[in-house]
């Protein structure tokens, strides 16, 4: 027989409706069998009771149904972001509120650093500083001979130093677009996009991908999910090759490892008969800690970036309307064949000319054949609209809806982007849930950071960073709002018999808390303070 | 000889699904005239390759038996890019066939800075039965429209297909879409490889040999060594005032000051100069390709005559 370890809590809070609350929560081999008093565990023999979590708030660990692994590597680089995070050691950084707070930052990371060794920082968000907007100039300030590259925070820009854009040989004479020019006439150091990014930091070695192509960037990955309360986490797009796969399969085995880890196959880097080939292969071999065999189709852009895919009016500044990763006509033929072979599908939709286009393929595909509970979710979704909803409820579709960018962008897409009679509907939690969607809501991190109690923060109160309340009318109640964190993600991985609630036979997977997000104020639910996580009965402090 | 060497020439093929994109780069790649072509194909397409040429195929690249290289561009084009780049030995051209729905300036942004990549240009095919009816797509017609008024040249490939008629009327539509850029007719993506990537670096032709092998279209091509130094500037001008039918140019061309040498392409309309490393040559060299009858080699040559200094 094996050992029953039970956990005293002040309050566990079990997301099963049956029975809502419990004191007492019973583990035996990784699984819940005991969830009530004390008597109710006491029921199940001989057990030694753990008292760690006697004043703490024990909730189900939560599940991050959108998130990235370089959200663990690019710790690697210097954070200069304005908001709060914490990195993969546990260390909070405070946002940064001026450029001189960045380049002070800046200047204490270097020291130590040889000279000539190049210094990299993320999350820069100059829209937050106050004006003027930084250039090349004020990082020339942290070093005028090393070469300096400031990554935004949506990583489609950057700020380089002078001694950076001299690797890139960018002058006056450089006319391509994406290289901001200065008063000057000089290129200012802002280099918008890929494209004119590349040269530098190809000759800085700045390589985002190799962020989570190694041990270390998925052991950072999962403290990161770790020091947030997650217990499930998406790697939402990877290439997945046999080399990457055995990496991940050894690394996520660590049982110092705090997550499940859900690794979605790119649907766009070979043909669908290939695709589905591969996706096959992946499946069986899932272990507990590492979830394979689910594909994600990135259709559109995004929406604060101009490249989502706008039906009409589109945009609010009048931007032309964005891009397609893939043609309509090939998505179409790509999602047949992974409903058509039973394939988990995931689908990166905006805009909503994208959602539209992903329903009608969802739905092309469901008239040929039945595909039942194939749970495609379309992720983001952030326009979709109240006959969007639902058709994708009668056409079996899940939603992950973006509630972060409610707090982070909201203001942008009121004033700029969308104006605000659609930025008050977007990701419309409320609407979802009334149309009987199954309802995820996530961070993208590190788009935005990772903290699921801030997006379930985000989506019942609705606020941006500005303050305002942008469409009262969407928002959940704290309920719905753990819910779309816990065993609402869970029912988009296909995971929610295993995760999601405290119930005897699931996994034992908790989030430790010091408050219960159901008993705070509702604009306190991102104040709470997350002790760490238990998963299948391990304990993992933060 | 190599007598000096300079950044790796990329020329971008776009257009839409079944326009004709894989069936061009195979017949570059089977006409690849002794140049070391290497090709990405897009990461959602096949890497269809005609089977007679590949010598092998690891799954990820194919080599054939000319020397050229084809590859996936896998999931992300910047990879690809490092990829090339570190590549030894360096190919002589790289093409990149891009995805259906791409926007080719997207992909000429980087080769545009990059230093050691340099544009040769933006080739884009057109479907002549179907271009009309992609055009009035509203979910694709803004990304045609892109590869089209982007192209240095266009194909209208399957032009076989359509009457004289609606030929030109198609004409008619891609030059107010793009005025001024050439538009070959031609089938089953048969084109001249020099017109498509331009002339290779020392290539002389006997003035006015024409060609029409397998191509829909006559050519005719002109080249040229000149002794003595060139205003680049009355060159630059001069080319690009020359008529649409005049495909390309390229000159490696000795600078007044015995400095390093400069590349100079005209490639569609659009004239350009690239810096080049090494010594530079004895004679400038120059080639042009045209079209037969829209190309007047006396002009040409006139044209670079009038640049000597």
């Amino acid at each position: 027989m094996s050992e029953l370890h039970i956990f005293k809590a002040r309050k566990i809070v079990t997301m099963d409706p049956e029975q809502p609350e419990a004191t007492h929560v019973g583990v035996r081999d990784g699984l819940v069998v005991a969830v009530g008093s004390e008597k109710d565990a006491a029921g199940w023999g001989t057990a030694d009771t753990n008292d760690i979590f006697a004043d703490k708030i024990i909730v189900p660990g939560f599940v991050e149904g959108h998130s990235h692994m370089f959200a663990g590597g690019i710790w690697r680089f210097v954070y200069v972001g304005y908001q709060d995070r914490v990195d993969p050691q546990g260390r909070r950084w405070s946002g940064v509120k001026s450029i001189d707070a960045v380049i002070e930052r800046m200047r204490g990371e270097q020291e130590g650093l040889e000279e000539g060794v190049p210094l990299i920082a993320w999350g820069f968000d100059p829209i937050f500083l106050p004006a003027p907007r930084a250039d090349r100039h004020d990082f020339d300030r942290v070093s005028d001979t090393r070469p300096i590259a400031v990554l935004h925070s949506n990583f489609h820009v950057m700020t380089v130093n002078t001694p950076a854009l001299r690797l890139a040989e960018y002058t006056a004479e450089t006319n391509i677009e994406g290289i901001v020019m200065g008063e000057d006439g000089e290129p200012n150091g802002e280099l918008q996009e890929m494209a004119v990014m590349f040269p530098v930091m190809r000759r800085m070695n700045i390589d985002i991908r190799s962020l989570s192509g190694d041990g270390d960037g998925i052991r950072d990955f999962g403290k990161v999910c770790n020091a947030v309360g997650v217990t499930t986490a998406t790697d939402l797009v990877a290439s997945l090759e046999d080399s990457n796969v055995a990496l991940l399969k050894n690394v996520t085995s660590e049982k110092a490892f705090p997550i499940r880890l859900v690794s979605a196959l790119n649907g766009l880097q070979q043909p669908p008969d290939e695709t589905v080939t591969r996706a096959r292969e992946l499946a069986p071999q899932s272990t507990d800690k590492l979830r394979l065999g689910s594909v994600k189709i990135v259709t559109d852009g995004s929406i604060q970036g101009f490249t989502a895919r706008l039906r009409e009016p589109g945009y609010y500044n009048g931007a032309a309307n964005g891009i397609w990763n893939i043609a309509p006509d090939q998505l179409n033929i790509l999602v047949d064949a992974l409903l058509r072979n039973g394939i988990h599908t995931h689908i990166h939709v905006n805009g909503d000319e994208a959602i539209q286009v992903a329903i009608d393929a969802v739905g092309a595909s469901i008239k040929r054949q039945s595909a039942d509970d194939h749970r495609t979710v379309l992720q983001h979704c952030q326009m979709a609209d109240r006959e969007q909803f639902e058709k994708m409820r009668e056409l079996g579709l899940c939603a992950n809806l973006f509630a972060n960018h409610i707090y982070y962008f909201g203001d942008q897409h009121k004033a700029i982007t969308l104006g605000p009679e659609r930025a008050r509907k977007m990701d419309g939690c409320r609407t979802a849930l009334d149309h009987g969607i199954p309802l995820a809501i996530h961070s993208d991190a590190p788009i935005t950071p990772l903290a699921p109690l801030v997006t379930a923060w985000a989506a019942a109160q609705r606020q941006t960073a500005g303050g305002e309340i942008l469409g009262e009318e969407e928002r959940i109640s704290a309920y719905e709002a753990l819910h779309a964190i816990t065993l609402g993600p869970a029912y988009t991985l296909r995971m929610e018999h295993e995760i999601g609630s405290i119930e005897p036979g699931k996994r034992a997977d908790f989030a430790i808390l010091d408050a219960s997000p159901l008993d705070v104020e509702q604009d306190r639910i991102r104040d709470i303070t997350v002790w760490g996580t238990v998963l299948g009965g391990v304990v993992h402090r933060a | 000889m190599k007598i000096a060497s300079s950044a790796l020439p990329v020329t971008i093929i776009s257009g839409y699904l079944g326009a004709g994109k894989t069936t061009l780069v195979n017949h570059l790649l089977r006409h690849a005239d002794g140049r070391k072509l290497m090709v990405l194909v897009n990461d959602f397409g096949d890497l269809a390759i005609d089977a007679d040429l590949i010598q092998s195929d690891d799954g990820d690249i194919v080599t054939l038996s000319n020397g050229c290289v084809c590859c996936s561009l896998g999931s992300d084009l910047f990879e690809a890019f490092l990829t090339v780049l570190d590549r030894t030995p360096k190919p002589d051209h790289l093409i990149i066939e891009a995805s259906g729905i791409a926007r080719p300036q997207n992909i000429a942004n980087i080769a545009r800075a990059e230093p050691d990549l340099h544009l040769d240009g933006i080739v884009t095919l057109v479907d002549a039965e179907l271009i009309e009816a992609n055009l009035a797509n509203p979910q694709i017609a803004s990304a045609l429209m892109e590869q089209i008024s982007s192209a240095d040249m266009l194909l209208i490939n399957k032009s076989d297909l359509v009457t004289e008629q609606r030929l030109q009327a198609l004409r008619h539509i891609l030059a107010e879409i793009c005025p001024g850029t050439p538009a070959l007719g031609c089938k089953h993506g048969a084109a001249a490889l020099d017109a498509v990537l331009g002339a290779y670096s020392g290539a002389k032709y006997d003035i006015q040999a024409t060609d029409s092998a397998d191509h829909s279209e006559h050519y005719v091509r002109w080249s040229c060594e000149a002794t003595g130094s060139f205003d680049l500037d009355k060159l630059k001008k001069g080319l690009a005032a020359l008529p649409p039918g005049v495909l390309r140019f390229k000159g490696i061309i000795r600078p007044g000051d015995g400095g390093e040498p400069v590349a100079i392409h005209r490639v569609g309309h659009r004239v350009s100069l690239d810096r080049m490393y090494g010594p530079a040559p004895p004679v400038s060299h120059m080639v042009a390709i045209g079209l037969e009858g829209q190309m007047d080699p006396a002009i040409v040559e006139k044209t670079v005559l009038r640049a000597k200094q």
